[in-house]
């Protein structure tokens, strides 16, 4: 059992307060991401939960164990790291068995398991070379096989494919997320880039200025976005944030003006909002289709083939991208014609937080 | 544009690449011939004579007969070797130590860095004057506090016994010499990445663990050659023995290169002088050849790039 929980960490450099107050119960056996912008602090609380940054605040607790205080080893964690911090003068199998001989393991059993390690990560024919004679991808490997042979019960990956070329690291996440169904271990990853999360995570923790913006299954982030952050941030292309106005609020829905023109009557949960306040509605690029309602003023095509990626503005300057269909017949520097259904669309009030949506898709996890 | 192209071509052809070439590495051949090449075929060619202040002779292979049945010239060779090797190892040893403890964080380590330094900045003769004083019999710290902890019941010359004196000469040179060798292993070390420490580290490696089989191996390329740059210097140092002993007493400090001025330069006799300068620099020659193939041997097994 390895549950992972972490009780109002707090982290101060000096002055400056890195983190805030972060609450997370990590079950057994999950793949948690930690995701979020350059200093949002999810490097940070990576190395809080590996023992390398001791946090100002709180308690992290491993299995049941208080561990806020212990060592890496008595955690039971091992990591990977960004640069894969491989010893080049050790040998692939001295650099897998380097835990293991700090250790003092016997030598059976120590060859037993590097074979192990090697053979899961498809490493048995380079045992012999040094890291510098092998691909990036193999070093990656290298570097989770040293995290492997002893056998912790929580991993951490620091940004562990951001060195890998693109077409690499979409077959570093499968194979991660492989790894991860074999050694059926609890892993907490942490990484900027949203797909890799979205890919590989059973929840991701989106991070933003040091606080946990929400903490959910990539589909829950997706659909119920609790805040524009999130809204923002998770999703390729990014969600369209449009100005408006209410018009008026009632049961099942809300109504909107928006500033481009035009309105949409929301079905959301109200709240406590009122006619007059001032909201945007975000709009995902892919729920936008070509047709009449709000005129998009198209700066740029990026054809796709099956998608044509539209980025332009609308009537009242607003930057806007629609995900329309690849054979949509826009044109760049000419106005197009589009329509959104209004079930798919999102509310945030002025301080960002969202009005919960009535009809989103039902979730089958 | 055709204009230029057909000027350049013009000037090429007035002026080849070779020649211009060599009109580029003219000044080094010339600087080097007369600094490096010259005095080198001069000794060479003066160690066949008997050159001394009244003139030279030719005398074929005499002087180095003479060298290699001198048994006093073969316990030189053994006594420099001797020098340097344990100067060296002295040097690498505390370099190393001093590296690491200034690599420590610890508050103030700026200072302890400029601290290090004087024994290699100051002049060496007023470092090694002061040796000098410190080694006194009479007035010497060094005496008078063995003394005052009654560790010796009378005045101690350390410079006045063969033993002593040999030994105290090595003391001033790894004095001089550990500044910088520090300075280069701090170097080494601050370029090992921080990521090496922190993976040991989570995986339990203790700190004598990480500095055996991270920092030591990481850094070595820089010990070895550090080693062979100070072995050279070590061999042919001069300025410390002399000041402090003039090679003396009874020989005990004279190393080939104290024995090789002695002669030359002290008893004038230019010929012999000579074939002992040839003598240390094909030694040195073998030495750093040597040296140079494990070096080679080293950088490969430590996976330098």
């Amino acid at each position: 059992m390895a549950t992972l929980d972490l009780k109002k960490i707090s982290k101060s450099f000096g002055e400056a307060k890195v983190l805030h107050d972060i609450d997370l119960a990590i079950r057994d056996k999950e793949f948690v991401v930690f995701v979020g912008p350059s200093g949002c602090g999810k490097s940070t609380l990576l190395r809080i939960i590996a023992g390398l940054e001791e946090a100002t605040e709180g308690a992290i607790i491993i299995g049941g164990d208080d561990v806020s205080k212990a060592h890496p080893v008595e955690r039971g964690i091992s990591m990977v790291f960004q640069s894969y911090a491989l010893y080049p003068h050790l040998s692939v199998y001295e650099n897998i068995a380097f835990p293991l001989r700090v250790q003092k393991m016997e030598a059976q059993e120590l060859d037993a398991r590097v074979q192990k390690a090697a053979g899961i990560l498809q490493l048995t024919e380079k045992l012999q070379l040094k890291p510098g004679q092998l691909s990036g991808g193999q070093r990656q490997r290298v570097a989770i096989g040293r995290s492997i042979v002893r056998e912790p019960s929580v991993f951490l990956f620091d940004e562990p494919l951001s060195n890998l070329d693109a077409a690499l690291r979409g077959d570093m996440r499968v194979e991660l997320s492989q790894l991860h169904r074999n050694l059926d271990a609890t892993m907490v990853y942490v990484t900027h880039d949203q797909i890799e999360a979205m890919t590989m995570a059973d929840r991701i923790v989106v991070l933003n200025g040091g606080r946990v913006e929400q903490f959910g299954t990539p589909m829950e982030l997706y659909h119920h976005p609790q805040t524009k952050f999130v809204a923002g941030f998770i999703g390729q292309p990014n969600m369209n944030f449009v100005p408006a106005t209410i018009s008026q609020v009632a049961a099942s829905g809300v109504s909107v003006d928006l500033d481009c023109g035009g309105s949409l009557t929301l079905p959301v949960e109200p709240g406590s909002a009122a006619a007059g306040d001032r909201v945007e509605v975000g709009i995902r690029p892919e729920d936008i289709s070509t047709g009449e309602g709000i005129n998009l003023n198209v700066t740029v095509l990026e054809r796709l083939g099956g998608v044509t990626i539209s980025y332009g503005t609308l009537n009242d300057g607003t930057r806007f991208c629609a995900a329309l269909d690849g054979v949509a017949t826009a044109k760049e520097g000419e106005p197009v014609g589009i329509t959104v259904d209004p079930a798919a669309c999102h509310l945030f009030d002025a301080s960002g937080s969202v009005l919960r949506r009535k009809n989103a898709p039902v979730l089958a996890s | 544009m055709a204009n230029t192209a057909t000027k350049s071509q013009k000037i090429r052809r007035s002026l080849p690449e070779a020649w211009f070439a060599w009109a580029l590495i003219t000044p080094a051949v010339i600087f080097i011939g007369v600094i490096v090449a010259w005095p080198l075929f001069e000794t060479f060619r003066l160690s066949f004579t008997d050159a001394r202040l009244g003139g030279e002779n030719y005398v074929g292979l005499e002087n180095y007969a003479e060298l290699a049945d001198s048994r006093k010239f073969q316990q030189t060779i053994v006594r420099t070797f001797y020098w340097m090797f344990l100067s060296v190892s002295l040097k690498l040893v505390l370099g190393l130590i001093g590296a690491t403890l200034l690599n420590a964080a610890v508050p103030g380590r700026a200072l302890f860095r400029v601290l290090v330094m004087p024994p290699w900045v100051i002049p060496m003769a007023i470092g090694m004057i002061g040796w000098l004083w410190l080694y006194n019999g009479a007035f010497g710290v060094l005496s008078g506090t063995a003394q005052h902890f009654g560790i010796i019941d009378k005045a101690f010359e350390f410079l006045a016994y063969k033993q002593s004196a040999f030994y105290s000469a090595v003391v001033a040179d790894v004095w001089v010499g550990t500044p910088m060798v520090t300075l280069f292993f701090l170097a080494a070390m601050q370029g090992v990445s921080r990521d090496l420490y922190e993976a040991a580290w989570v995986d339990g490696a203790g700190r004598w663990y990480r500095f055996r089989r991270i920092t030591i191996p990481q850094i070595m390329p820089v010990i070895v050659s550090m080693a062979l740059l100070s072995a050279i210097f070590t061999f042919n140092s001069f300025e410390i023995i002399w000041i402090l002993t003039e090679g003396g007493p009874r020989n005990a400090t004279t190393t080939l290169i104290i024995d090789t001025y002695k002669t030359a330069i002290g008893n004038f006799k230019f010929g012999e002088g000579a074939a002992r300068a040839v003598v240390i620099v094909v030694l040195l020659a073998v030495f750093s050849l040597i040296y140079l193939f494990f070096l080679n041997k080293v950088n490969k097994h430590y996976g330098v790039k």
